[in-house]
């Protein structure tokens, strides 16, 4: 240390140059890493899917395969099960987002004022959002079973007989659904918990003086100031629920018939049960533009509130 | 003055609606693996916690492969923590401390890998690791894992570095020290506790992953809990009792680590998308 020092002092014009021009290069040399590690195992693996999807690539041999141009796009969309794949990624995560977020916001104003025991209900709250995803599967397979799960004791003491939850065309969408929504509104609660917090209470104090019920206060105050939240919460939730495979793999395998196999596990299992890889990366694709759909949209949304607020 | 406990009561209400909806399913999980299997299906599930069948449930669980399991999650889990803070933290750096070319298209491109589905880079990363040998092995595994965990370790230690005053480091600059040096002796202790959340998430982030270690782990002796509690499913030689007993040890670290951490979480995964 001492000794770069008595350098600087001795040609104070040739040391700072280099410092100048180092400087130039620093913010390079530290990015270098983690990215050169993103490009080598997230952007060049995308990429690869990408090209993929215009080649016949075997699972045997996934590193050799034939550019057979748009053949497996032909395929895919002259293939039935693609569009009830496309149609019920949609219906899933339009849903998950509309109960997720409801019913988090339901519990984030339920819990909002202080009250007692107010910290445990907030953990037990919590509870579908800690547990990892395999075991919430597990769980719910069990209160899911049809001859000895509690649901169905419920069910049949209402009188509605014992139901085939996880694998009837009717319910195995509104079965994920229930363990998805179990999953995703503690979050929602948190993030709109937080905000509701930094409403100031002056605010909803002056409004209630001037003779706003709580109707009005809710509506001309509280709601714009936590809107940019359940924005920004929707858009995350919209985003799991696009590449969540675990509980819906485990659930219901995609099934009854194809009926919940959303794009990831339709591409899962058409690359590694089908050995068709082509076709997977054709779902690939498909995928990439959906996901870069919903981020287009954010942006669009946080742009246009940077206007907004910058007026 | 009717009004008042009608809205009190119909708020407990709803509360205990969704404390029966949130808990039920964990409790449930507790309550199963206390019970004795045969109990399950022919008399009937006991619905309270029999505790005097924790030895039983204790015996049973050393019939299943769970610590094993556990030890190959937790490795998993701590490979993936320490690459995505080491990386994650040079990364985080160079976005709170420098202005440069490029730097508002590496923030975007590290949002975007919050977008991507997994399942999209599992084939291609699967040709990948035949290549390289990686493919069945631990070390490969959290290669993947960390390309989704790092960008959120960066997004949660850039948020906390931009609090950190400039000049703090400033001083320690003119001392000639580099700047490596500054980031892990001066900055990432002033930010310990964002380092320990980030440390957290992924960690948590290596023991709860599925889609990656089911798909390149095919060797038995390396799966992970979350591969081998899969395995039970469709699967009638194991006892309910030890199934649901494996889920609740491995769901309790997560439940309390995420209840401690959870400020800090939500502060994360919402960075990146407020302002990638």
């Amino acid at each position: 240390m001492t000794g770069t020092a008595g350098h600087q002092t001795v040609t104070p014009g040739r040391g700072r140059r280099r410092t100048v021009h180092l400087e130039r290069w620093l913010p390079y040399a530290f990015v270098a890493l983690p990215f050169g590690y993103l490009v080598l195992f997230m952007f060049w693996p995308l990429t690869d899917q990408m090209l993929m999807s215009f080649a016949d690539t075997k699972l045997m041999n996934p590193n050799a395969g034939k550019f057979i141009g748009l053949d497996n796009y032909r395929r895919l969309v002259a293939d039935p099960q693609f569009y009830t794949t496309l149609r019920i990624t949609i219906v899933y995560t339009v849903l998950a987002v509309l109960f997720g977020v409801g019913l988090g916001v339901i519990a984030a104003f339920a819990i909002d004022r202080p009250f007692r025991g107010r910290a445990a209900v907030r953990a037990v709250l919590l509870f579908g959002w800690a547990v990892p995803g395999v075991a919430a599967a597990l769980i719910w397979l069990w209160i899911f079973n049809l001859p000895s799960g509690v649901l169905n004791d419920i069910t049949q003491a209402m009188g509605l007989g014992r139901l085939r939850w996880t694998n009837s065309l009717g319910l195995a969408l509104p079965s994920i659904l229930i363990v998805t929504v179990w999953q995703v509104s503690p979050f929602v609660m948190l993030v709109v918990l937080a905000a509701l917090q930094s409403v100031p209470e002056e605010v909803r104090e002056a409004a209630r003086i001037d003779g706003a019920d709580a109707l009005n206060v809710f509506r001309n105050v509280t709601l714009p100031h936590i809107l940019p939240t359940l924005q920004l919460v929707s858009l995350l939730i919209a985003v799991w629920s696009i590449r969540r495979f675990d509980v819906i793999y485990l659930l219901t395998g995609g099934g009854p018939i194809g009926s919940t196999s959303t794009l990831v596990v339709e591409l899962r299992q058409t690359a590694f049960e089908d050995f068709n890889l082509g076709m997977a990366s054709a779902y690939g694709a498909v995928g990439l533009v959906l996901a870069l759909l919903v981020a287009l949209v954010h942006f669009l949304f946080e742009r246009h509130r940077a206007r907004v607020m910058s007026r | 003055m009717n009004r008042i406990p009608l809205a009190s009561v119909a708020r407990f209400v709803v509360i205990a609606i969704l404390v029966v909806f949130a808990g039920f399913p964990v409790y449930w999980m507790a309550s199963t693996a206390l019970n004795v299997s045969s109990q399950l299906y022919n008399t009937g599930q006991v619905p309270w916690p029999q505790l005097g069948n924790l030895p039983g449930l204790i015996h049973e669980l050393g019939q299943v492969p769970l610590l094993r399991w556990l030890v190959n999650a937790g490795v998993i889990a701590a490979g993936t923590s320490v690459l995505s803070l080491l990386l994650g933290s040079v990364m985080g750096y160079a976005l709170s401390r420098f202005r440069f070319h490029g730097r508002g298209a590496i923030g975007f491109l590290l949002f975007m890998t919050q977008v991507i589905p997994e399942a999209l880079i599992v084939v291609p990363l699967y040709a990948m690791f035949i290549v390289l040998g990686l493919l069945n092995s631990l070390e490969g595994l959290v290669l993947a894992n960390v390309g989704f965990s790092m960008p959120v370790t960066a997004f949660i230690l850039k948020n906390a570095m931009d609090a950190v005053p400039h000049e703090i480091e400033e001083s320690a600059l003119i001392d000639n020290c580099p700047r490596i040096g500054i980031l892990t002796m001066v900055i990432l202790p002033l930010i310990a506790p964002s380092v320990a959340a980030a440390a957290v998430i992924g960690f948590f982030a290596g023991w709860n992953e599925f889609l990656f270690a089911v798909t390149f782990l095919g060797d038995p002796k390396l799966w992970p809990t979350s591969v081998g509690l899969a395995s039970f499913i469709g699967q009638y030689e194991v006892p309910l009792s030890a199934v649901m007993g494996s889920a609740l040890v491995f769901s309790l670290p997560a439940i309390v680590f995420f209840l401690l951490v959870q400020r800090r979480i939500v502060a994360g995964l919402t960075a990146g998308a407020v302002k990638g």
